[in-house]
């Protein structure tokens, strides 16, 4: 239980590789906090140095108000879960949990009290006495999860601890973390590259690209207002689409024109275009595949069906805008289509239940559609900065 | 159908005849394995049949000389007791001495260098790892007479020759951690940092996590380091002479091959011979099957 300070952090490797640049980030005490970026964005470093794994090239980590800059692991008073599970293959699973209280030098009956309540809490009493080669992947995590819980240590740091489980396991652990962390109410730092992992566990979200950081914020502040167009696509699934566009503001109100159909800006967001003043001007809007709706025909802009997934409760449509009918009579001989132009394709999803059989049968490859985007929930994005123009 | 089956048929036939030659092939091989096993075998055999040699001339004298056949007409164990009344004795407690103090303290050189290497990242570690590996390539012969010189300042040679021995023995013992460098460069270092955030320094690291992980690579070492000087001759003869206190048992041994010996201790020299082999004999038997031992299963997911 403790609180984590870092304070302009930067790690230069060796060849002058700069992994982090000056990340700055203060951690509160019992706070769930998941860094999360594509790889090679510095995220495992940065949790690395926090864990003295790493040597912090310049700047101070502090953890509870102690520079932790010069301490060996041991001495920082963490837990970690790596990616890979690392259990020590010799031991038992029973020896791989005591393993860091026997170094304290704990008495055994209390050791034995503690390992048999974490195997409780896990779920994995049965295979105390097994060596960690005859578990599964689920079982050899919960056991590296374990070896971290006894240690009842100040910070919890976690490194990619799902992504070596198959989806289905990642989904239960994920829950488990979830009831996890409310039985220990200790600091937790989280590393993962899934948005997914970062957007459930997390009270605070480090989006991190090429050692930067992108945004810090709540899931439903980076969701609903990503500060950067990288943040805006990094979060949600499937991402958001990105649309070159103008922004035109006619008597106070202003419009996008997204293939050449004008869309009001509405709710929030459109007041909040009016108060801050923004002028016309080339955009970058953003829409989510949840925030575009099918319209009827003839209404909206009118697209093409590409790709059809079915994802059971919703469905994945990838369309692209029907590019504008020039010069018709070539129609006859030039069967071949035209490639499509990536900027025209969008994605949209669509929840089965308000779909009748017929829609539904209707989606099917080269087939039209007409949709429109939802006025109140788009973001602008400036061109040249990539920042986000409401923010 | 029926050309199908003529088919199968040839195909089977192929299959035997493969068998056969494979069988002549095997049996050449085998035939010159054993009569290179036997070649190998016949001076030991030799050795081992001579030692148990305990006949007497006609005037009631021990034969100890070189005999024209191989099967002793009279066996005995005379020449074991005898060796253990002479000087021998005391050869062999020093080569025991010297060899288990060089395994044990070259054995500890030689894991912490191969860790440090393997784990530490600091300035010049390539420069030195080269350095040690050009330095290796020198005989180590070369060294013979300053180190004579040095032990002989100190007092180590002649009858001090056993700590000066240990000393040459375990002195460059360092270079020799290629092969377990090697081995611990397989072990995941993850495991490293799981060991030293659950609170293990790095010395407790290496003993309570890499050393029972690469035990087949422990043992090789210290049965390395204990063959060295078990079996040394050539620097041990050049360290401890004159005095017999100071020999190890293949220099005492040697001793008793001079021109003036031979034919009074010929027996007792191939008596000697035994007793040096079987320690090893016995550390090899035991250790083997650690050899094949792989240890890292489940380690890492795989």
């Amino acid at each position: 239980m403790a609180s984590v300070k870092l304070t302009k952090v930067k790690k230069i490797y060796d060849n002058k590789v700069v992994a982090v640049h000056d990340f700055d980030l203060d951690i509160q005490d019992k706070e769930f906090v998941v860094f999360v970026g594509p790889s090679g964005c510095g995220k495992s470093t940065t949790l690395r140095m926090i864990a003295g794994l790493e040597e912090i090239s310049e700047g101070t980590v502090e953890i509870d108000g102690v520079v932790v800059n010069d301490l060996q692991p041991k001495d920082r008073d963490i837990a970690m879960v790596f990616q890979n599970y690392a259990l020590y293959p010799h031991m038992t699973v029973y020896d791989n949990i005591a393993f860091s209280l026997r170094l304290r030098k704990m008495p055994e009956d209390l050791i034995y009290e503690k390992v048999t309540n974490a195997a409780e809490i896990l779920g994995i009493t049965e295979y105390l006495m097994r060596k960690p080669r005859a578990l599964s992947g689920g079982q050899r995590q919960r056991v590296a999860i374990g070896r971290a819980m006894v240690r009842e240590s100040k910070v919890f740091l976690m490194d990619e601890p799902l992504s070596n489980l198959d989806a289905k396991l990642r989904n239960q652990m994920r829950a488990e973390i979830i009831l996890l962390r409310q039985k220990m109410d200790t600091t937790f730092i989280y590393v993962t590259h899934d948005q997914t992992e970062a957007m459930t566990l997390a009270d605070r979200i480090v989006i991190m690209k090429d050692g930067y950081i992108m945004q810090v914020g709540t899931p439903a502040e980076c969701f609903d207002m990503p500060a950067n167009l990288f943040v805006a696509e990094f979060i949600g699934a499937p991402k958001m689409n990105i649309i070159k566009t103008e922004l035109l503001k006619e008597n106070g109100k202003y419009y996008v024109t997204p293939f050449d159909t004008k869309i009001e800006v509405t709710g929030e967001k459109g007041a909040e275009l009016a108060r801050r003043g923004v002028e016309s001007g080339p955009v970058l809007l953003g829409v989510r595949p949840e925030h575009i709706t099918l319209c009827r025909e003839g209404e909206g802009i009118p697209t093409i069906l590409e790709v059809n997934e079915m994802m059971g409760s919703e469905l994945h449509l990838h369309v692209y805008v029907q590019p504008k009918e020039e010069g018709e009579e070539d129609q006859g001989e030039a069967k071949e289509p035209a490639p499509v132009d990536p900027a025209s394709c969008l994605i949209v999803r669509v929840p089965t239940i308000g779909l009748t059989a017929d829609q539904r049968k209707n989606m099917a490859y080269g087939a039209p559609l007409n949709i429109t985007f939802e006025g109140k929930v788009m973001h602008f994005f400036d061109p040249e900065t990539e920042k986000n123009l409401l923010l | 159908m029926s050309k199908q089956r003529e088919e199968a048929q040839a195909v089977m036939k192929r299959h035997m005849g493969l068998k056969a030659s494979a069988r002549i092939s095997n049996t050449v091989i085998h035939i010159v394995l054993v009569l290179m096993a036997i070649i190998w075998l016949v001076p030991f055999v030799c050795i081992v049949l001579q030692s148990f040699r305990t006949e007497t001339n006609p005037d009631g004298t021990r034969v100890t000389w070189m005999v024209p056949y191989i099967v002793p007409k009279k066996w005995g164990l005379d020449n074991y007791v005898n060796l253990f009344k002479s000087d021998f004795k005391d050869w062999y407690l020093n080569t025991f001495i010297i060899a288990l103090v060089v395994a044990a303290v070259q054995t500890f050189i030689v894991l912490c260098m191969s860790y440090t290497l393997s784990r530490f990242r600091f300035k010049l570690r390539k420069g030195l790892m080269q350095f040690m590996l050009i330095l290796g390539m020198f005989p180590g012969m070369l060294t013979m007479i300053i180190l004579y010189r040095v032990l002989k300042d100190l007092g180590l040679t002649e009858a001090h020759a056993v700590p000066g021995l240990i000393l040459v023995y375990v002195a460059s013992s360092g270079m020799g951690y290629y092969v377990s460098k090697g081995f611990f460069d397989t072990i995941p270092k993850t495991l490293d940092e799981a060991a030293r955030v659950d609170g293990a320094s790095r010395a407790q690291v290496l003993f309570k996590i890499i050393l029972p992980l690469a035990k087949p690579i422990v043992i090789y070492t210290v049965l390395t380091a204990f063959m060295a000087p078990w079996g040394d001759f050539v620097f041990a003869r050049y360290i401890a002479f004159g005095d017999s206190s100071g020999m190890n048992a293949a220099v005492g041994l040697w001793k008793w091959l001079t021109q003036d010996m031979i034919n009074l201790r010929y027996t007792m020299f191939c008596a000697g011979g035994v007793v040096v082999a079987i320690p090893v004999a016995v550390l090899f038997m035991c250790l083997q099957k650690y050899y094949v031992e792989g240890v890292t299963g489940g380690a890492v997911k795989g």
